[in-house]
C-alpha cells in the first residue's frame, strides 16, 4: 500500500515537475508568469487524445503531434502576445500577465468549442499492463511516464548547462540587455524558450492523459494553478526547484487523499506555498532574496 | 403605460455593472499602495457568505447582514494582509490566488455550514423584500406605471447605485487626503516613503483590509441581488476577472477600474448575438488591448484632455 502509494506520487509528481518547468523556463528568462501555458499544455492532451483514441496511432505519434501543435503555439504566443509588449514604456509587467491571460481565455474557449465540456477518453493501448514485484503492482504506463519525465528534466538540464545555446538562454535569463550586447540573439532566445516551455506543456498534456486516462478542458485551469504554486514553491525561475517542488505535490496529495480526505486535494499546493512563503520568500531553491522579492 | 421601456434583464446587467464597479475600486485601491492582490474573489466569497448565511439562517435584517459581511472581510485582509507584507510583485499575486483557492475549498467542504458545492438558495432578495414592505403599507408599484418584477429590479439597481456612488465618493475624496498621498508615495517608492516617515507597514495593511472590506461589500450585495450563491462564483476566474477591470480600465486613476467593469460587464452581453464566440473575442480584446494601450484605456493624460475640451479652451 505505502509503496504502490509512494510510486503513484511520483508519477504524479514528475507530471506536476514537468508542467512546472514550462512555467520556470519563462519565468527566468522573461520574468513573465505565461498564464496561457495550462491552456497550451491542454491543448497539448487534446491533440494527443486525438491521434491516440480517435485515430488509432501509436504513442510515439501522439508525442510528435503534441509538440508539433504546442511548440507552434509557442511561436504564435510569443510573437503575437509577448514580443508587442517587450520594451515598450508604459508597459508594466502587468501589461504581458494580463495579455496572456488573454491568450488562456481565448484558448480555454476555443478548446470548450471544439471538445465541449464533457470528459474524453484516452487510451493508451498498454493501459492495463503491469507487473508484480513482491508485494507491489506496478502499471507499465507509470514506468513509461517516469522514463520520458527524468528524460526530459535531465535533458533540459544538460542542454542548460552544456550547450552554447543553453549558456546563451542562461546569460539571457541573467540579464537580457548585457547578453544582447555580447553578442546574443536575445529575441532568437526568447522565442526558443517560449516554444521549447510550450512544447515540454504538450508532452506533460499527453503524459497527463496516459496518467489518468481522460481528458477535459478542465485540466488545463486545475494543472495550470498547481505549476504556478510549484515555481512558487520551488523557487521563481529555478529548475530545480521546479522539479523538487512537482515531486514534493505529487507525493503529498497522493498521501493526503489516500491517508486523509480528499476533498481538500487541491488546496494543498496552496496551502504549501502560503507556508513556504511566510518562512522562506524566495522559495525552496530560490537564490537572490533580494531581487526575487521585487 | 410610461416605463415599458424599463426592462428588467437591462437593469440586471446594469446591476452587474455597479457590483463589478466596486470590485474593481476595491482591487484599485489595494493597487494604488502597488500590491497586487488577487484574492479579492476570496474576500468577496467571505462577505456574499457571511451575509447569505446571516439572511437565511439567523434572520439577521439584510442591512446588519451586509454591514457584517464587508466587516469581516475587512478583518480577514487584515489577517491575510500583515503576512503578506513581506511578498510583492508576483510572489504576492500567486500567494493571495492561493488564499482564494484555500477558501474555495473550505466553502466545498464544509457542508454542514456552507451547504457545499450547491451553494445557499433562497437568500432575501433586496428588490422583493423592500416591495413586500411597502405592500404591506398599502403601497403598490402599478401607482408608479411599474409591473412588479420591474420595481425588484429597479430597486436592486438604485440601492447598488447609490453603494457604488458612495464607495467612489469616498475614495476620490481619500486619494487627495493624506492617506491617499502615503498609498501614492509607497507605490512610486517604498524606501524613499519610508524614509520619509510614512509608516509603511501600517497603509500598506490599511490598503489591503480596504479592498478586502470593499470586496466582501461587493459580495453580500451580490449575494442579495441575486438571491443563490455557490462556491462556482468566487473562484479563479471571479479574481482574474476583477483584475481584468483595473488593468483594462486604467489602474492609475479610480476612473480606470470602474470604467473597465462597466465597459467588460456589457461587452459579453451585447456579444450575445454571437455568444458562441464571445469569449473567444473578449481574450482578443485583452491582447489586443495590452498590445495597444497598455496602461489602460483611461490615464491621468486622457482625464487631464477631456477637462480642458470640457473648459471649451483647446490650446
Amino acid at each position: 500500500m505505502f509503496l504502490e502509494q509512494l510510486i503513484n506520487g511520483i508519477t504524479l509528481g514528475s507530471i506536476y515537475a514537468i508542467v512546472a518547468l514550462g512555467y520556470t523556463l519563462v519565468f527566468g528568462v522573461l520574468d513573465i508568469i505565461n498564464m496561457a501555458h495550462g491552456e497550451i499544455f491542454m491543448f497539448g492532451a487534446f491533440v494527443s487524445m486525438l491521434i491516440v483514441s480517435k485515430a488509432g496511432a501509436p504513442l510515439p505519434v501522439a508525442f510528435l503531434g503534441a509538440i508539433v501543435v504546442t511548440a507552434a503555439m509557442g511561436l504564435l504566443l510569443e510573437r503575437f502576445a509577448l514580443r508587442p509588449l517587450r520594451g515598450r514604456p508604459g508597459a508594466s509587467h502587468l501589461a504581458s500577465l494580463i495579455s496572456t491571460i488573454g491568450v488562456s481565455i481565448l484558448l480555454e474557449n476555443v478548446a470548450h468549442k471544439i471538445f465541449g465540456s464533457g470528459n474524453h477518453l484516452f487510451e493508451t493501448p498498454f493501459a492495463e499492463i503491469s507487473f508484480t514485484i513482491g508485494p507491489v503492482t506496478v502499471y507499465l504506463v507509470q514506468v513509461v511516464i517516469l522514463l520520458i519525465s527524468l528524460f526530459l528534466m535531465a535533458g533540459l538540464a544538460l542542454w542548460l548547462s552544456r550547450t552554447r545555446a543553453g549558456k546563451a538562454l542562461r546569460a539571457t535569463a541573467e540579464n537580457l540587455e548585457t547578453a544582447g550586447l555580447l553578442g546574443v540573439d536575445t529575441n532568437r532566445m526568447i522565442t526558443a524558450t517560449v516554444v521549447i516551455a510550450s512544447a515540454m506543456g504538450g508532452v506533460a498534456g499527453v503524459l497527463v492523459g496516459m496518467a489518468f486516462n481522460y481528458i477535459n478542458n478542465q485540466i488545463g485551469l486545475s494543472m495550470g494553478l498547481k505549476g504556478l504554486a510549484i515555481i512558487i514553491f520551488g523557487g521563481m525561475g529555478s529548475v530545480y526547484g521546479a522539479m523538487a517542488g512537482g515531486l514534493i505535490l505529487g507525493l503529498s496529495e497522493t498521501f493526503v487523499v489516500a491517508y486523509g480526505s480528499s476533498g481538500y486535494r487541491d488546496a494543498i499546493a496552496f496551502v504549501a506555498i502560503i507556508v513556504i512563503l511566510l518562512i522562506k520568500p524566495q522559495g525552496l531553491f530560490g537564490q537572490t532574496p533580494a531581487e526575487a522579492r521585487r | 403605460m410610461p416605463l415599458e421601456w424599463l426592462n428588467p434583464y437591462h437593469l440586471q446587467v446594469a446591476s452587474f455593472m455597479l457590483i463589478n464597479a466596486i470590485l474593481g475600486v476595491s482591487i484599485y485601491v489595494t493597487l494604488s499602495t502597488g500590491q497586487l492582490s488577487l484574492g479579492n474573489a476570496g474576500f468577496m466569497g467571505i462577505g456574499a457568505y457571511t451575509a447569505a448565511l446571516l439572511s437565511t439562517q439567523h434572520q439577521v435584517p439584510i442591512p446588519v447582514g451586509i454591514l457584517a459581511g464587508s466587516f469581516l472581510a475587512g478583518v480577514a485582509g487584515i489577517l491575510v494582509g500583515i503576512p503578506s507584507l513581506r511578498l510583492s510583485g508576483v510572489y504576492l499575486a500567486i500567494a493571495t490566488l492561493g488564499f482564494g483557492e484555500v477558501l474555495r475549498a473550505i466553502l466545498i467542504n464544509w457542508e454542514s455550514l456552507t451547504g457545499g458545492a450547491v451553494g445557499i438558495p433562497a437568500i432575501p432578495q433586496m428588490g422583493r423584500v423592500i416591495l413586500a414592505w411597502a405592500r404591506d403599507r398599502g403601497f403598490s408599484p402599478e401607482s408608479l406605471g411599474l409591473q412588479s418584477n420591474q420595481f425588484i429590479s429597479l430597486t436592486v439597481f438604485l440601492i447598488l447605485l447609490l453603494g457604488t456612488l458612495l464607495t467612489v465618493a469616498f475614495f476620490l475624496r481619500l486619494s487627495r487626503s493624506r492617506v491617499g498621498r502615503a498609498y501614492a508615495a509607497i507605490r512610486l517608492d517604498e524606501s524613499a516613503a519610508a524614509a520619509a516617515g510614512i509608516p509603511i507597514t501600517y497603509y500598506k495593511v490599511m490598503a489591503f483590509s480596504q479592498g478586502a472590506l470593499l470586496s466582501g461589500f461587493a459580495g453580500a450585495l451580490f449575494a442579495h441581488s441575486t438571491s443563490f450563491v455557490s462556491p462556482g462564483d468566487f473562484t479563479y476566474h471571479r479574481a482574474v476577472e476583477i483584475l481584468v477591470f483595473a488593468v483594462f480600465g486604467g489602474s492609475e486613476h479610480i476612473f480606470g477600474p470602474v470604467f473597465g467593469a462597466a465597459f467588460l460587464t456589457v461587452v459579453p452581453e451585447a456579444l450575445r448575438a454571437v455568444s458562441e464566440y464571445r469569449y473567444i473575442l473578449y481574450g482578443i480584446l485583452l491582447v489586443l488591448m495590452m498590445v495597444f494601450r497598455p496602461q489602460g484605456v483611461i490615464d491621468p493624460a486622457l482625464l487631464r484632455r477631456f477637462r480642458r475640451s470640457g473648459k471649451g479652451t483647446p490650446a
